[in-house]
């Protein structure tokens, strides 16, 4: 038997309808980096909630140093000395950074020495020395709302060291981050194993793995294929095993053909509702067969453009014009039906009716014209036909078929379906936003394939992605945004990624 | 001029505490329109619990009134329970359930109103007629010029009130409880995985809405005629909703938005007689404060921030 | 075993698309009706004889015995009448609530659309029925849908929440419609306004059929009309299905291109326009006076009515009759049984309780059923992973 600081034995869990780990068995060394290889529901994240107390599995059982322990909550896992970081940052906006780390076990003092309070100052005093040992800076009083995702994500770290937590989980951390705070992230990492530390790495990148892990446990829909050697095994190895089959890593992409520019944005400034500007004097063209990608670390300002050109968000000064129009003030139909179409990037609170059917969800882009409806009434008839034709069309997958209610479908055929009533509209211009996130990789490929088959028919592409590697990808033309300005702008081939995410943190020409 | 604020601050702090329960319960992120019926259902266990104990203690008994507001909060927060459950458990649509609470409340209050006299003393009567509370001046301060009518004829429940303000001030903001009360208003999932109790935490904070509300409703009763009726709340509820609103969701904003209620209710009453007009004119006055709070929403409405997970069922499973 | 097949018959009719919305309603009756009877049994009072007084009163079924000149049938019109303002208000409602907006100022517009009404027309005794009958369910069209549009802007322009706002304008049309109607109005005797020229009435009254005086009440013909056109204008017209898309996602409807502002003004104004007709059909023809500085409890049950009916407008009308039969037969049943008439409020307000309940009772039949699907797939995964036993072995390593 090996000295096992974490071992998870036969764990199966379902929730209605999936079975999320299907018997999973692995364990984890003391003091190693131990990376969860899988795709999007592969079920990594659902096994580490587990270890982390958040879900209880149906069946299996855990060791924390070789002790059974059943978990009830997280408090649980804490106990055991157990953190994580979760993919979507659990912090509470409007608290201060050292009100955050302490959430849940705060230290208490007594006021006027009778009443029981929270101990704020002792608490900013704390997170300032812990923060100074492990070299991760932040200032205690800070608001959530107001620091920059990296920073979010330390105070994620702090909160663990804070606990005294030895076995750290780290549910995709790369996801949000330009290549360098990446790196500076390993680094954090790294130095965490070398105190002691016992890493479990929840990611589908390859290369980060390869960078950092001691061993890799693979993942496929549920079932846990193989764990491996990191420095034994190859790429192309792991991402066969993780995909199941053999993968594509480029998708074939043509040559640029550009014709006559689309869109052009000029002195573009966009006030949000408190009236603070997050788009500033920005001023870009993109052309007929050209995807145009804009870079940047999210929150500043790049659905704000996309917003703003589809009529979402007011424009406060400057102009946009497609096809040779000024479309600045038009209303949000005026300017779909002038050719824009628009792949948001808030899939369920923007792009679907959620309790519709897919029927009506495909119709949303033509319901109030012929043949749709006539004088006001709708034609059923047509409806259902049209949402066959699509269905067969983009290959979209549902329970019921068109009357199927969307909010029961996986999100990769929801995306399917927003994509192709899109497409559909055969628009001058398509604004994707976050095309791809939450899809698995076989759907990814589609949708990067899509994109591309649209910019060869002849579509100006915007592309906004905070995936830095879809940017490079399919972009032919980069633009970086930073703090609502466009720091630069070139041909995707005169730029490498590292060039990127030096723009992506502000700096300026070199 | 004193009358107005004499008058203006019994009816502000009665609304000042509902306005806080209010708060709790939105600050943990429940949507809370059911403070009318809570107000109600409290007040109605508080007065017939009066009404059972007069006889025993004596008709001038004052104890009597400090048992009723007990009874008062005990009976709003156990009213309260309804809508924890639908909104907590059941994850019903909050303003549905807000809406619900008080309907049922009015109704249940109403029939149990008349079944109560029928039962005590025989006639189907829709009210109960409480004792008459005392009032006192604070010496010194109320020979204070202009402002000295805020400690006139004061009602004991005012400083019982006040008191109740501030240690519930200091309970959301200086306690555990009132951190982690905050956090489930605004992001549930920190709390949870921080090893916070999301659901026992709203289960309280609303319980503490219902049982200050029940506390407001009684005082009114009090305050009004000295006699509980189901029908005399006009819209106090909402009234406290909207000086939560002005006040976004802070308890010391709310308590300034509660006196300025307060006053234009009963400065429009004064008016009214000042200017000698007919008794019948006073119902002019009487739309004051509503027509006052249409305003204040009209110019203060935009600017607000209301707990971001208000009105959002927790659920557990859901990241 | 058998107790759990019948669960699951009670899940899947719960859970099934078709009847779901209609065994939730039932269900809530039924709940109602079992909680209403231990009330009563609780007050020593037989329910079933209670119930049987409700429908008696509603001239459903024969009463012992009738005073002169009244039937069963002046009981059943006199049921009509109310039930006409009654559904009128629930499809106001439902109208709002479709697009994500509670109107529960209806009591309110239907104070305001009835007094200018009553002012306007049924003060003006030169007016021949046939103009004055339309003219008045113009009236409340014009008043209610502007008091309705003025909420549904406040709430677009201003963000109010239409909940505060629909309160707060109540008792200001409360209070000033009070102040006119004292100062101006008011029968010295009663103490409420004076009543309306027959002309203007919807409903005619002491009408004689069949030997017994009835009412013939115009409303509720406009009530079923608009029963039909709402549920046309939702199922079929692209104005309801940008309506619907409001209600359920606003973000969405923006982004294809409604103009969110204007439905929800639209909505409130259409709201607010069946809340006038509800208003003239109530004060212009179940009653023909008003009462200064009193809302009716109307208001408040249409709101049940309408969550019983599962918001459909159609559905409403089977909700309206079960939810006016204890309002209108309060009365009968009070002095039959014994039990002061304010039960049929609180009979209501438990309808409205379970009624808002219903989303919970459809979650836990979708959980029953979603177990036993699981429970199957288990036990299938189970055979199955004997079958491949071999593999499993090697797999695990």
């Amino acid at each position: 038997m090996e000295d096992y600081i974490v071992e998870m034995r036969h764990i199966t869990k379902r929730f209605p309808g999936i079975v999320a780990n299907d018997d999973v068995s692995i364990g984890i060394r003391r003091g190693e980096v131990y990376a969860l290889l899988g795709e999007n529901g592969a079920g990594k994240s659902t096994l580490m909630s587990m270890l982390f107390g958040m879900y209880e599995p149906d069946r299996g059982e855990i060791l924390i140093d070789g002790k059974k322990v059943v978990f009830h909550s997280s408090n649980d896992a804490t106990a055991h000395n157990i953190g994580m970081v979760h993919q979507h940052f659990k912090l509470v906006d409007n608290y201060t950074i050292a009100e955050n780390i302490v959430l849940g076990s705060e230290p208490m003092t007594k006021m006027f020495g009778f009443l029981p309070s929270v101990d704020m100052k002792k608490a900013n005093r704390e997170i300032a020395e812990l923060s100074k040992t492990y070299g991760l800076e932040v200032n205690p009083t800070d608001r959530i709302e107001d620091v920059p995702v990296s920073v979010r994500q330390r105070v994620e770290i702090l909160k663990m060291l804070y606990r005294k937590a030895d076995i750290m989980i780290f549910d995709e951390p790369t996801a949000v981050l330009t290549p360098q705070e990446i790196e500076f992230l390993l680094q954090i990492i790294d130095g965490l194993r070398k105190a002691g530390k016992t890493i479990i790495l929840i990611t589908h990148k390859i290369e980060e793995i390869k960078k950092i892990a001691d061993r890799c446990a693979i993942l496929y829909r549920g079932r846990l294929v193989d764990v491996l050697d990191v420095r034994t095994t190859s790429v192309q190895d792991m991402a066969n095993m993780m995909v199941g089959r053999a993968v594509d890593f480029n998708p074939h992409k043509s040559e640029p053909d550009y014709r006559g520019t689309v869109l052009k944005v000029d002195h573009m400034t966009v006030k949000n509702e408190n009236h603070f500007e997050v788009v500033k004097d920005v001023s870009f063209e993109v052309r007929s067969g050209e995807i145009f990608a804009i870079a940047g670390v999210s929150g500043n300002g790049q659905t704000e453009i996309a917003d703003a050109i589809t009529g979402m968000l007011k424009i406060d000064s400057g102009t946009v014009t497609l096809g040779g129009r000024d479309i600045t003030h038009l209303t949000i139909r005026e300017r779909a039906v002038e050719g824009v179409s628009y792949i948001p990037e808030d899939r369920h609170g923007t792009g679907v009716v959620m309790d519709f059917t897919l029927r009506d969800n495909l119709a949303l882009r033509q319901y109030y014209r012929d043949p749709f409806s006539r004088h006001g009434i709708l034609n059923f008839d047509k409806f259902q036909s049209y949402s066959e034709t699509l269905i067969d069309r983009y290959d979209i997958r549902s329970g019921q078929g068109p009357k199927t209610i969307i909010r029961s479908m996986s999100g990769g055929n929801q995306q399917k379906a927003i994509i192709g009533r899109e497409i559909e509209e055969h628009s001058k211009l398509i604004i994707f936003v976050q095309p791809t996130r939450g899809l698995d990789i076989g759907a990814i490929e589609k949708v990067h394939r899509q994109i591309l088959d649209e910019r060869d028919r002849g579509a100006a592409i915007l592309l906004i992605s905070l995936e830095l590697d879809e940017v490079m990808e399919l972009a032919d033309t980069i633009g970086v945004i930073y703090n609502g300005q466009l720091l630069k702008i070139a041909p995707a081939s005169t730029m490498t990624s590292h060039d990127v995410g030096r723009y992506m943190m502000g700096v300026k020409e070199a | 001029m004193t009358k107005v604020f004499t008058d203006g601050l019994s009816f502000a702090i009665p609304l000042l505490i509902m306005a806080v329960g209010a708060i709790y319960s939105e600050k943990s992120g429940v949507t809370n329109l059911a403070i009318e019926g809570f107000q109600g259902f409290g007040a109605f266990i508080g007065a017939l619990i009066a009404v059972l104990l007069m006889p025993v203690l004596g008709n001038g008994s004052q104890a009597v009134i400090y048992i009723a507001m007990l009874a008062a909060a005990v009976g709003g927060g156990l009213y309260a329970c309804i809508h924890a459950l639908l909104c907590i458990n059941f994850k019903a649509n909050q303003v549905i359930s807000g809406v619900v609470v008080n309907i049922l409340g009015l109704a249940l209050t109403t029939f149990f109103t008349s079944a109560a006299n029928t039962a005590i003393n025989g006639t189907a009567s829709n009210k109960f007629v409480l004792g008459v509370s005392t009032r006192f001046t604070v010496p010194g301060l109320s020979r204070i010029p202009w402002v000295g009518g805020l400690f006139q004829n004061m009602y004991p429940f005012e400083i019982i009130i006040i008191v109740l303000v501030v240690f519930f001030w200091y309970l959301m903001y200086r306690t555990r409880f009132g951190m982690h009360l905050r956090a489930c208003g605004e992001n549930p999932q920190a709390l949870d995985t921080a090893g916070g109790k999301v659901e026992l935490t709203r289960w309280i904070a609303v319980i503490i809405s219902g049982a200050l509300s029940g506390i407001g409703g009684i005082c009114f009763a009090y305050s009004i005629l000295s006699q509980y009726s189901p029908s005399i709340y006009m819209g106090y509820g909402y009234l406290a909703i909207a000086a939560m609103i002005f006040g976004n969701w802070n308890i010391g904003t709310t308590a300034l938005v509660c006196l300025i209620f307060g006053f234009a209710k009963s400065g429009g009453q004064q008016l009214c007689i000042a200017a000698g007009l007919p008794s019948n004119y006073s119902d002019l006055f009487l739309m004051l404060p509503y027509i006052l709070t249409m305003l204040l929403l009209i110019f203060f409405s935009k600017k607000n921030h209301p707990p971001k997970a208000a009105g959002e069922a927790w659920d557990k499973g859901r990241r | 075993m058998n107790t759990k097949k019948k669960g699951r018959w009670l899940a899947n009719l719960l859970n099934s698309e078709k009847y779901s919305s209609f065994t939730v309603s039932v269900l809530a009756i039924i709940l109602t009706l079992i909680t209403a009877s231990v009330l009563l049994l609780l007050m020593g009072k037989n329910p079933l004889v209670a119930f049987r007084s409700f429908l008696q009163g509603c001239g459903f079924l024969p009463k012992a015995n009738y005073g002169g000149g009244s039937g069963m049938l002046s009981d059943l019109t006199d049921f009509l009448n109310y039930l006409a303002p009654m559904l009128l208000a629930a499809l106001a409602f439902i109208v709002g609530f479709k697009a994500g907006l509670f109107n529960i100022g209806i009591a309110g517009q239907m104070l305001l659309s009835g007094f200018v009404a009553t002012i306007v027309i049924g003060y003006n005794k030169n007016l021949p029925a046939g103009v004055a009958k339309p003219l008045v369910l113009i009236i409340g069209i014009v008043v209610g849908g502007l008091a309705g549009a003025l909420i549904g802007f406040l709430k677009y322009k201003f963000n109010i929440h239409e909940v505060v706002s629909t309160i707060m304008v109540n008792y200001i049309i409360s209070y000033l419609t009070g102040f006119f109607i004292n100062n101006k109005f008011v029968d010295m005797l009663t103490r409420t306004s004076r009543v309306c020229a027959p002309a203007a009435r919807l409903t005619l009254t002491n009408i004689q059929i069949g030997g017994v005086n009835c009412k013939i009440p115009f409303g509720i013909l406009i009530a079923i009309i608009m029963a039909i056109v709402v549920q046309f204008i939702f199922d079929r017209t692209a104005f309801g299905f940008e309506l619907k898309a409001v209600g359920q996602n606003k973000n969405c409807a923006k982004y294809i291109g409604v103009s969110v502002g204007k439905s929800l003004v639209a909505s409130m104004a259409f709201s607010g326009i069946l809340a006038g007709l509800a208003g003239v059909t109530y004060y212009l023809g179940y009653t023909n006076t008003i009462i200064p500085k009193t809302l009716v409890g109307m208001g408040y049950d249409s709101i049940a009515v309408a969550l019983l009916g599962n918001s459909s407008p159609v559905g409403s009308i089977f909700a309206a009759i079960v939810v006016t039969v204890f309002q209108q037969g309060a009365n009968y049943m009070s002095s039959a049984v014994g039990v002061a008439k304010e039960i049929a409020s609180l009979i209501t307000g438990i309808l409205l309780l379970y009624a808002s309940c219903g989303g919970y009772m459809k979650g836990l039949a979708r959980g029953v059923i979603q177990k036993d699907l699981d429970r199957e797939a288990e036990a299938k995964r189970a055979a199955s992973h004997k079958e491949d036993a071999g593999q499993g072995k090697e797999g695990e390593r």
